[in-house]
């Protein structure tokens, strides 16, 4: 087992390179460079800002140079942000990306897993209906309508919370609630088919008969096994809702790492984009790795022999 | 123990014997598709999904105006009217950027009334010497004093004041005074006849244009899936039908593909193309999201291809891309047709998202994205303009994902009885 994880850790490692590489060679290859702008910059300025940030080297003299910087953590420097290096512009972001991520994350494990067991056990009685209703509407409706509504309602109507900022308590009810949205709804439903799966087991009913109390059969049989399924979709989702944030950062007006990002495409900062999905895809990896190792720990019925496939 | 009487027993006679019970035997899909009937949910999706499809593609066609006519003089004007009474079916509307049209009593409208500039009145401020906080708070409401604006109706004038709008105690909004009538309630309220949806800050149809961006959202949704699912079931099928060597390199870039958040790739590509219409960010969505679909097929083949009717024809001499083409896919249709169905929601979603952060489709073209996009900076005055198209994204997800479920049901062997 030590020996698959060794391998997994190299691979990710490798992959996060190789993403790298392509988002390289792919913001290199877009027509026009950083400082292409409206009004074209005198040719002096051009050539001494290209030689600042080393772009009128060979393209592969340049690729080796930020590969270099990449395995030493080091981003390099902003295009657009002058005397910012990406670094800094993540290490300012992201705290606020993972405060209202990981509130989200949260909500969503300490009300979507209890909602779908519960669900599950009274299945086809109306708390079951009423779950699902929520959750199917939880799933159809886009977070950035959700972001909008409860800003006319609450910020504009009711003027209860404030419509951008993070600056009180108040401010993060609505941020977190866009985000957890559809996940908690897809959390809910999962848990209550997979539990509702695993009670259909013959080795609960084994278990039954056996006259275990049931509330140790659901606690240690059904529930533990039916959340298998739900520990693997939330380790991705955990990663996807810490980066993939930037609609609702961007409608909350949140200092965010996804502000920030969409800013970058827009304002054609390479450097900025490259490092951000190479962060992004680096957490996204690492969450998908610490979901697998999680997997060894509750589901002894995992072998790692041949794959993990 | 006593022998059972006969008298107990009733003996069937020859006749009754012979007769077996013929049932009309079904095909696979028959049988899905009966199962598909019973569930309701899932037939009230197919039957929304349908309607959908209706009104986005033709009902464009019955609507007077195109998703582009702008019209100056209607910017605005919500589906819901709040209407001041002028005289026997004549009602004045004042939208929230105070234009002044007149309607019937049915919600007709009738006109859009030009507004007289008046001159208000000059103030002058003497900055040379400083002003106590009395006096500056004279000045300024005197500057802001004029709260009234005149329209012109026919050969009179009606005149607009709009101090309720500020001074709540006033306990009116609007008070309109044309003649002898001064009008300061609402009188009644119409749903508006000629823009059902009502118009956009361009003085754009609504409905049309929801009409619009449901057939763009739609077509992009459609053909980013048969895209999806032509790259994913290509790839898949070879991956899983070669096996060895092939299918565990293969297998690899798609783990690759699938440790990057797709949502990054998406942007990452439509930075790199750039917007160039429709079908930049067709090919997008297409080229990205099949790593699902190969996973599932290459499962499928690879249970199928041990199956003993791959070694009959095998053993017939069946060419091997004939054996992949119609042997292998078409037993592995039901749960390809499941997840293009739920495919199909989640590209409407994913379009929706890329269109909301500006990276969709471009003007004049519309998608419900776009749509919902646009309708953010005058949220709080015109909810409605974010209502409709929010809506119809929603009502679209929600039909594909109830017919999904029925699908699945309907398709899954496991619960296929005999």
């Amino acid at each position: 087992m030590r020996n698959y994880f060794a391998r997994r850790v190299v691979a990710s490692i490798l992959t996060i390179l190789l993403i790298s590489t392509i988002t390289f060679f792919m913001m290199h290859s877009i027509p026009g460079g950083p400082f292409t702008r409206e009004r074209p910059v005198p040719d002096a300025i051009l050539a001494s800002l290209n030689e600042k940030y080393h772009l009128d080297d060979p393209l592969f003299v340049q690729y080796l140079d930020y590969m270099k910087g990449l395995i030493k953590f080091d981003l390099g420097p902003s295009f657009s942000k002058v005397g910012v290096s990406v670094n800094q512009l993540i290490a300012e972001g992201f705290p606020t990306s993972a405060k209202i991520g990981g509130f989200a994350v949260l909500l969503i494990v300490s009300l979507g897993i209890p909602f779908g067991i519960i669900s599950a056990l009274r299945q086809n009685k109306p708390l079951d209906y009423i779950t699902m209703i929520a959750a199917t509407l939880g799933v159809t409706i886009p977070s950035f309508v959700v972001a909008t509504l409860y800003i006319y309602f609450f910020a504009g109507k009711l003027r209860w919370v404030p419509t951008f900022g993070l600056h009180s308590w108040k401010a993060y009810i609505g941020p977190v609630l866009a985000l957890c949205g559809y996940s908690l709804a897809f959390v809910t439903r999962l848990t209550r088919s997979s539990m509702l799966e695993v009670l259909r087991q013959d080795y609960i009913r084994t278990a039954r008969a056996n006259g275990i109390r049931e509330f140790k059969v659901m606690a240690k049989h059904a529930i533990k096994n039916a959340l298998i399924p739900v520990v693997t979709y939330v380790g991705p989702m955990i990663a996807s809702i810490l980066t993939g944030s930037f609609v609702v950062e961007s409608i909350f007006a949140l200092p965010g790492l996804g502000g920030y990002f969409v800013e970058s495409i827009t304002n054609r900062d390479y450097t900025t984009i490259m490092g951000v999905t190479a962060f992004y895809a680096a957490f996204y990896i690492i969450m998908v790795l610490l979901v697998d190792i999680a997997y060894a720990v509750i589901d002894p019925r995992i072998q790692f022999e041949n794959g993990g496939n | 123990m006593a022998a059972p009487s006969k008298d107990k027993f009733v003996f069937v006679s020859n006749q009754e014997k012979d007769i077996e019970e013929y049932r009309q035997s079904l095909t696979y899909w028959e049988d899905a598709w009966r199962r598909l009937r019973q569930n309701k949910l899932s037939m009230v999706g197919l039957v929304t999904i349908i309607l959908i499809i209706i009104f986005g593609f033709f009902g464009p066609m019955f609507t007077q105006v195109s998703y582009s006519d702008q019209q100056n003089d209607y910017k605005n004007l919500p589906p819901f009217f709040s209407l001041y009474k002028l005289e026997e079916n004549v009602y004045s509307y004042i939208s929230g950027d105070y234009n002044m049209f007149i309607i019937d009593g049915k919600g007709n409208l009738i006109e859009h009334l030009e507004e007289i500039e008046t001159k208000a009145p000059l103030i002058t401020f003497d900055f040379s010497k400083p002003l106590s906080p009395s006096e500056t708070k004279k000045k300024n409401d005197e500057a802001t004093s004029d709260t009234t604006k005149t329209y012109k109706y026919g050969d009179t004038e009606i005149v607009l004041d709009y101090t309720g709008r500020v001074d709540e105690t006033l306990g009116w909004e609007y008070q309109i005074t044309f003649g002898d009538v001064v009008a300061n309630q609402i009188e009644k309220k119409a749903l508006n006849r000629q823009f059902p949806f009502g118009t956009d800050g361009l003085g754009r149809d609504l409905l049309t244009r929801v009409m619009y961006g449901a057939r763009i959202s739609l077509i992009v949704a459609f053909v980013a899936t048969i895209v999806n699912l032509l790259i994913g079931v290509t790839y898949g099928a070879i991956s899983g039908f070669e096996g060895g060597t092939t299918d565990n390199i293969m297998m690899r870039i798609v783990d690759i593909i699938n440790s990057i958040p797709l949502m990054i790739i998406v942007i990452l590509i439509m930075v790199l193309i750039g917007n160039q219409g429709l079908w930049t960010i067709v090919i997008t969505l297409g080229s990205v999201y099949w790593v699902g679909m190969a996973r599932l097929v290459r499962g499928q083949i690879l249970a199928l291809k041990e199956q003993e009717f791959v070694l009959a024809a095998t053993t017939l001499g069946v060419s091997r891309k004939n054996i992949i083409i119609r042997h292998l896919i078409p037993n592995a249709l039901g749960p390809i047709l499941v997840s293009m169905t739920m495919m199909i929601p989640s590209a409407v979603f994913t379009e929706a998202f890329l269109s909301f952060v500006g990276l969709g489709v471009s003007a004049p073209m519309a998608s419900l994205g776009t749509l919902a996009n646009s309708a953010l900076s005058a949220l709080l005055t015109y909810p409605y303009q974010l209502f409709f198209p929010a809506l119809t994204i929603a009502i679209i997800i929600l039909a594909f994902n109830f017919l999904g479920d029925g699908l699945r049901d309907a398709l899954d062997p496991r619960l296929r009885k005999g």
